[in-house]
């Protein structure tokens, strides 16, 4: 993944993790496990694990511990109300952006 | 029972457990895990929080994070990213930040709002519309232009020439 890629991603991601969590709950490792299989490839398991902690410090997202046979408790997050009131937001922030994008692209540079 | 006193003298004493406990955990680490978070602490004592308690919620969750994924198997690459930089300035800014970086930006917020004060001329129009925001002052100054208070915005902004 490219340099440009790691750059636009950062202003999304913390929508993509909000999107994940609406299909069902998870956990990190599951989430970024997903991310790989849509073709993210580079995106760290601490940047996400950071993103989990940011958007339940934001009361965007519930959290239960669940026992794991190895390791610490595992944290599983599921999206709650305010959560998915954010998410909402996002998605309709991402379509002014891209469809303002797409202007541009199709009208090239003229005025 | 040790006097609560002498808590004043060493620091807390829940603080000092609470620390010793988070680095046995990561002794317990493998080692290429333990060399990493080892690295991360002390990229973070020097650009992390400043906050003592917010600084321990971070070594708990950091050691959370390499225990977990050292128990799924996630090599320390994996953890990290390709910039191990950009993943700990992710990480971090989920525990306030220190002291002195916060104050800074205040400062500069402030120099900000006060070179508008004197862009806008006689000053009232301007200060007042600051002041009539209320609440979130912070982010009024931030979002100049943002379109807030309709009025005073758009006269200062035909004077100033500077904000676009």
């Amino acid at each position: 993944m490219g340099k440009q890629m790691t750059e636009m991603l950062k202003g999304v991601l913390e929508g993509i993790v909000l999107a994940a969590l609406s299909r069902r709950p998870a956990y990190g490792y599951e989430i970024t496990a997903w991310l790989r299989d849509l073709g993210f490839t580079d995106i760290a398991e601490g940047t996400i694990y950071a993103l989990l902690i940011r958007v339940e410090q934001r009361g965007l997202v519930d959290v239960q511990k669940v026992a794991s046979e190895k390791g610490p408790p595992r944290k599983v997050y599921s999206l709650n109300a305010l959560g998915r009131t954010n998410l909402d937001e996002f998605w309709g922030t991402w379509s002014f952006l891209v469809e303002r994008l797409e202007q541009l692209h199709e009208g090239g540079m003229e005025r | 029972m040790t006097p609560k006193w002498i808590e004043l003298v060493t620091g807390s004493l829940d603080d000092k457990k609470r620390y010793r406990r988070y680095k046995a955990r990561i002794a317990a680490l493998p080692e290429s895990y333990r060399t990493a978070v080892e690295g991360v602490v002390r990229y973070l004592m020097y650009t992390g929080p400043g906050d003592g308690d917010q600084l321990m919620t971070m070594f708990d969750d950091l050691a959370d994070l390499f225990e977990q994924s050292a128990a799924d198997g996630v090599p320390v690459h994996a953890i990290v990213g390709d910039d191990p930089v950009a993943f700990v300035d992710t990480f971090k800014q989920n525990y306030g930040q220190g002291g002195w970086l916060g104050k800074e930006q205040r400062r500069l917020t402030d120099a900000i709002a006060r070179a508008e004060g004197q862009d806008a001329g006689g000053g009232a129009a301007a200060g007042g519309g600051a002041a009539a925001g209320g609440g979130a002052a912070d982010d009024d100054v931030r979002r100049r232009g943002g379109g807030a208070d309709t009025g005073n915005e758009t006269d200062a902004g035909d004077g100033s020439g500077v904000s676009r």
